[in-house]
């Protein structure tokens, strides 16, 4: 298993992967059928852990609290329940003062559910920044086809750092929204190429909103969050004030440019075709992210 | 309502202190005699990297320069427009640190208070608004995920069956009250005089506690959340 | 949504459970995920309880469930499956994963 792709493993595999051999305490696991109350009112199957599976195990021989989304049922999104496993995780690490890993695949909100899932993703994010002023490490784990976004894309930019393979993408709106809104001539969602150019780790790196850019495998998945247990990033006046004004030139850079080849050239990639081949850490040995 | 008389409704002559520019409100008024900073969406527009930055600016200007002054936090936006340079350039990272900011001026004693005063949709208020220590609604103001016809364009569910299972479920309604009963506004406020009193009262109680889930159950909006986050802290502790 | 019960004679498990129960596959398109869980109370007999959004099919699964129960050894345990489309032989895979995992040497 370690030998396949980490985006095409499936949430509970991830974990086996990444966690220490045999460390993985499920909270709240799949007999205690904590599951959603409304889906079976839309005639919508439901799960047993609500697409969410959290936990306590040992990374690198570290204490963490792990969750992962099973980006396969109802989209990876978050519901009623999904949320408030993810605030009670985030909450028993801030009491505890260990690091929260999140391995995530999600659309967001999930709307069969309307605003409680999004109301608990409100909540959720107020944890992260509960567990930054304990001094607990939020990691955004981003590495599956499904990528995080809208309140997910949200919440994975509030965490300390966000840890990113090739195949995950960080957004608010996904491309078919994007298509629907813009048109196919403005923006063609089956054009898979530029759809991750747009949002996938790789431009995600370079423009500095991905810290770690690591190969799609489990082992380098697992070495690259070990990497960040022991860091934090406690925001600050300082930390902030940078980053407004990184922000800002970013704006004032690129505002204008609508490929994103352009970044990439602007950030001193000469041969785009090879750098697109690129596997991850040489991508990111060789191109170095811009200023965050 | 325009939104000078909105503003009138809270601040007063002290009004004149907020600039709009691009639909995004920024400045310094007073609720009463409170000195408060002001941030905000004002008709429906669209919050993009640039309106993020707007008002994150604002809020460092606050903490740099006006100690223990409460942020007052105006929503009235669609949420963010589908946009491909917008997502190339890292809308979420721009929302990320719009709320980072906040979380910095609450470290640094400032209390955030948010008023939702026409549409708060989705991202649009989970990007700013709904990180305030209290959030409030006017009555008339559109509040929640989406509208039932846009949930059913992209569910498939028919609002024939959204619409009737919202009168059981107020998390399928869309408005403030039932945004109310799932905890999510700790009060709803109708649009008169007493507004600015109202608001007043809001800032002299907010604690920083986030009190969403409790309310949520007591109110029978949301009858999981309280009790699944509260088990997860109980079985993490073992 | 369709959900019904029905219990089946089958051999005890050859092995005994690993763990306290085990979970297989998602509830995906065209997927399911099964949940084993030991019920020594009854030990010759295997309980299903399944849950699916296809109405219509209530023999075809009960003859699927009947046929694995007879040939597998899962008596002493309750199966509750959460279908949305699986085909006959996903379905087979999945309990047969979930009896596996329930059994196998790892923890």
């Amino acid at each position: 298993m370690s030998l396949t792709p980490y985006h095409e493993l499936k949430a509970r595999e991830r974990i086996a992967v990444i966690a220490d051999a045999g460390s993985f305490r499920e909270i709240l696991p799949p007999p205690e059928r904590v599951m959603s109350t409304y889906l079976p009112k839309l005639g919508i199957p439901v799960s047993f852990d609500d697409g969410l599976a959290i936990g306590h195990a040992t990374i690198g021989g570290k204490p963490v609290y792990l969750a992962a989304q099973v980006g396969q049922f109802v989209g990876g999104s978050v519901g009623e329940v999904h949320s408030a496993k993810l605030v009670g995780l985030l909450k028993s690490a801030a009491r505890d003062k260990i690091p929260c890993v999140f391995l995530i695949e999600s659309g967001g909100v999930r709307l069969h559910e309307g605003s409680s899932g999004e109301i608990g993703i409100a909540e959720a994010i107020r944890a992260v920044f509960s567990c930054r002023a304990a001094g607990a490490t939020t990691l955004a784990v981003i590495g599956s086809d499904i990528g995080a976004y809208g309140g997910m894309g949200i919440l994975s930019s509030c965490c300390d750092f966000r840890l990113m393979t090739e195949h995950g993408r960080l957004g608010i709106s996904g491309p078919i929204v994007i298509e629907k809104w813009m048109g196919k001539q403005a923006f063609d969602s089956a054009n898979r190429a530029l759809v991750w150019k747009t949002s996938g780790g790789k431009t995600r790196y370079v423009l500095g909103d991905a810290d770690l850019l690591v190969n799609d495998s489990a082992d380098s998945v697992r070495a690259g969050i070990i990497s960040f247990l022991s860091k934090s990033a406690k925001p600050d006046l300082a930390m902030v004030e940078a980053r407004q004004a990184s922000l800002e030139a970013r704006l004032e850079k690129f505002g204008q440019i609508s490929d994103p080849d352009e970044i990439w050239k602007t950030c001193g990639i000469t041969d785009i075709a090879a750098a697109s081949l690129a596997e991850a850490e040489d991508f990111a040995k060789s191109f170095h992210p811009q200023n965050s | 309502m325009t939104t000078a008389d909105l503003l009138a409704h809270f601040f007063g002559a002290s009004a004149t202190g907020i600039t709009i520019s691009n639909k995004i409100a920024t400045g310094y008024a007073k609720v009463g005699d409170q000195d408060v900073c002001v941030i905000g969406t004002v008709d429906g527009t669209y919050i993009d990297n640039a309106a993020a930055l707007q008002m994150s600016e604002q809020v460092l200007d606050c903490v740099r320069s006006k100690p223990g002054v409460p942020i007052v936090m105006l929503v009235d936006s669609e949420g963010q427009e589908p946009n491909r340079t917008a997502e190339m350039l890292g809308l979420p990272v721009y929302f990320g640190h719009l709320l980072t900011c906040l979380q910095v001026a609450r470290e640094a004693g400032h209390k955030l208070i948010t008023v939702a005063t026409g549409k708060a949709i989705g991202g649009a208020f989970i990007c700013y608004g709904m990180f305030a220590d209290s959030i409030y609604a006017l009555d008339s103001a559109t509040v929640g995920l989406m509208p039932v016809e846009a949930m059913s364009a992209v569910t498939k569910i028919p609002v024939a069956i959204l619409e009737e299972l919202s009168k059981t479920l107020p998390a399928l309604e869309f408005g403030a009250a039932p945004f109310a009963l799932l905890g999510g506004v700790k009060a709803v406020w109708p649009t008169d005089e007493t507004l600015a009193d109202k608001l007043s009262a809001a800032i002299a109680a907010a604690t920083p506690e986030d009190t969403r889930a409790a309310l949520g159950k007591e109110r029978g909006g949301r009858p999981q959340a309280y009790d699944v986050q509260q088990r997860v802290l109980a079985e993490s502790a073992r | 949504m369709e959900a019904f019960q029905q219990s089946f004679p089958s051999h005890a498990l050859a092995w005994p459970p690993s763990r306290k129960w085990a979970l297989a596959g998602v509830v995906g398109s065209g997927n399911l995920e099964v949940l084993i869980e030991p019920n020594p109370a009854a030990p010759d007999t295997v309980s299903y309880s399944v849950e699916t959004p296809i109405p219509g099919y209530r023999d075809s699964w009960l003859a699927a469930l009947s046929d694995f129960s007879a040939h597998y050894a899962v008596g002493g345990t309750t199966i509750t499956l959460h279908d949305q489309g699986a085909p006959p032989v996903v379905v087979k895979l999945r309990l047969r994963q979930a009896l596996d995992l329930l059994t196998s040497a790892q923890s």
